[in-house]
């Protein structure tokens, strides 16, 4: 019999409840996503969204999947890192029921779980990953028995930089996809703060500047076309350089942004060139989403791991690279 | 070594290196061997963006060579520049990567090296120039276990604390993904040297890339 596990996950702004056999099949992936009306995102917003609508999402995983709470063998949750309130009412969640269906708990890292559904649903073995979110940028590879971080942004996210900006186009959250949108559309290039400090990254001068930009009257698909450009060649550099310097033959992407087609088509440009395979992770399961959370909850736990509840507390500033990966030899 | 073909010279030369950003050739000229580092194209760039950098880290690392040697630092002497093919020749250096020779050495030496190149950093803060790429890989170490800084290509003047402490953060992530069962070790070294050279200076640039760590994650 295969093991189902349930993974929640609400790290950030989306709660998610998926469900996963231990051969890999994804039974259930149900979630949902605050959207402010305007501004950011607001730890207490986002951690109420998360308790009010919580428990009807992970009904809905159980009835997608057609299957009974009994039937689940473990609980996933995501323990970090990520927004303190939003981790705690997550990892409330899965104790609750961790204690009431009398089954081990796993605590996942939120970044690492990425990696591995993209590994799962791609065959890949032991990718150079390329993470960008709303909350992460991130370079990461495997090497001596840590899933390490070759290189990140140093100051914003991609995708904080991408919302940032469209926020002060008057663009609704998320921006992402019209910016992709009206970048298509932008035929003059102004040239952007192109920042690349070893592995890193920063994107702080170039919003700065693409503001200043609209502020001038620039045309917005023109300065969209410029701020894709600059800021997915820096990403493309350091992603490069990580692959040069691993050796490594494959390419992953993913996290939420992955869904950019222009940053899709740099990136194969880069495995291209040095000959690596390349794959980008499928719209729902490169953003944030129960379904990794419960996959590697099942890696973690077939390689003899779980979490007493006493000492479950969650780990908002959890690196990618304080976790042993006991799964992989 | 296989031999390619460069430029419009012809010139049969050996591949020294082949990195993300640059091919280097071992070439001879003048019965001497030199280096001769040429900055490829990136296809996947956008072209303006592209020929920017290859221009720009050019003629920064061409600069920065120079610089740092005034400043006490060893580096090969730059003797020609190529803004059209984007490529510089330069001294070559006989010596082996620091990166290679930390798992060779016994960890006295490796300490002693270590101290060397946080020294060699704090020289080059001191004189308002950070390296931006401060890998064991663009550190050379001739016989003589002296250490020659390379690659100034990302390098930047007038530096302020924030890029000084960016240039010490970049110290400790290369230690973390590539020396990672010594990187405690190696990365107290380089500080340890590092505080030696830059004095009271230093405590502003460390500070800063404790601080740096945090940034660009969740809190």
């Amino acid at each position: 019999m295969p093991l189902i596990c349930l993974g929640l996950e609400g790290t950030a702004h989306s709660f998610g409840a998926g469900i996963v056999t231990s051969e890999g099949v994804v039974l259930a992936n149900e979630w949902d996503m605050l959207k402010p009306s305007q501004g950011g995102i607001h730890p207490r917003e986002a951690s109420r969204h998360h308790s009010d609508f919580g428990p009807s999402i992970i009904s809905k995983a159980f009835e997608t999947a057609d299957i009974n709470y009994r039937d689940i063998d473990l609980i996933a949750f995501s323990r970090g890192p990520g927004l303190g309130p939003c981790l705690r009412t997550t990892a409330t969640m899965a104790r609750t029921l961790a204690v009431k269906l009398g089954i081990p708990l796993v605590d996942v890292n939120h970044c690492v779980a990425h990696i591995e559904i993209g590994n799962l649903e791609s065959g890949f073995d032991d990718p150079v990953t390329v993470y960008v979110s709303g909350g992460n940028t991130q370079v990461i590879a495997y090497a001596g028995g840590r899933f390490r971080t070759f290189g990140e942004t140093l100051d914003i996210a991609i995708g904080n930089m991408l919302d940032v900006l469209g926020r002060h186009f008057g663009m609704p959250f998320p921006a992402g996809p019209i910016i992709e949108k009206e970048a298509r559309a932008g035929r003059t290039f102004y040239s952007l703060p192109y920042s690349v400090k070893g592995m890193d990254i920063s994107y702080s001068g170039m919003l700065t500047a693409a503001k200043r930009l609209f502020s001038e009257g620039i045309p917005i698909p023109d300065i969209c076309f410029s701020v894709q450009e600059t800021s997915f060649g820096m990403l493309a550099e350091i992603a490069e350089r990580a692959i040069a310097h691993t050796k490594k033959k494959e390419l992953l992407l993913t996290g939420g942004v992955a869904r950019n087609n222009r940053l899709t088509e740099i990136l194969s440009g880069v495995s291209e060139r040095h000959e690596a395979r390349f794959h980008r992770v499928s719209p729902s399961l490169a953003g944030d989403q129960g379904a990794m959370i419960a996959w590697n909850g099942i890696l973690q736990y077939k390689s003899g791991h779980e979490i007493k509840i006493s000492s479950s507390h969650v780990l908002p500033k959890w690196r990618t690279d304080e976790q042993d990966i006991l799964w992989r030899k | 070594m296989s031999k390619i073909y460069y430029g419009e010279n012809d010139m049969k030369d050996v591949i020294l290196a082949l990195g993300a950003e640059s091919v280097i050739f071992k070439t001879q000229r003048w019965n001497q061997s030199f280096a001769l580092k040429w900055r490829k194209s990136k296809p996947y760039l956008l072209e303006e963006i592209d020929s920017l950098l290859r221009k720009t880290r050019t003629s920064k690392e061409c600069r920065t060579l120079t610089i740092a040697r005034e400043l006490g630092v060893r580096t090969p002497a730059v003797y020609s520049v190529d803004l059209n093919s984007y490529s510089i020749l330069m001294d070559f250096i006989e010596g082996t990567q620091f990166k290679l020779l930390v798992e060779r050495v016994s960890q006295k030496q490796l300490m002693e090296l270590c101290q060397r190149f946080g020294q060699s950093i704090a020289q080059l803060h001191q004189g308002g120039v950070v390296h931006g790429d401060p890998t064991t890989s663009n550190v050379i170490v001739d016989q003589h276990l002296r250490l020659w800084l390379i690659d100034f290509g990302l390098s930047e003047m007038n530096a302020t604390v924030e890029m000084k402490g960016v240039d010490l953060h970049l110290i400790r992530r290369a230690l973390e993904t590539t020396h990672w069962d010594k990187q405690e070790l190696m990365l107290n070294a380089t500080i340890e040297g590092y505080i030696d050279t830059a004095g009271k200076e230093a405590e502003d640039s460390i500070s800063r890339m404790n601080e740096i760590r945090e940034r660009g994650r969740y809190h």
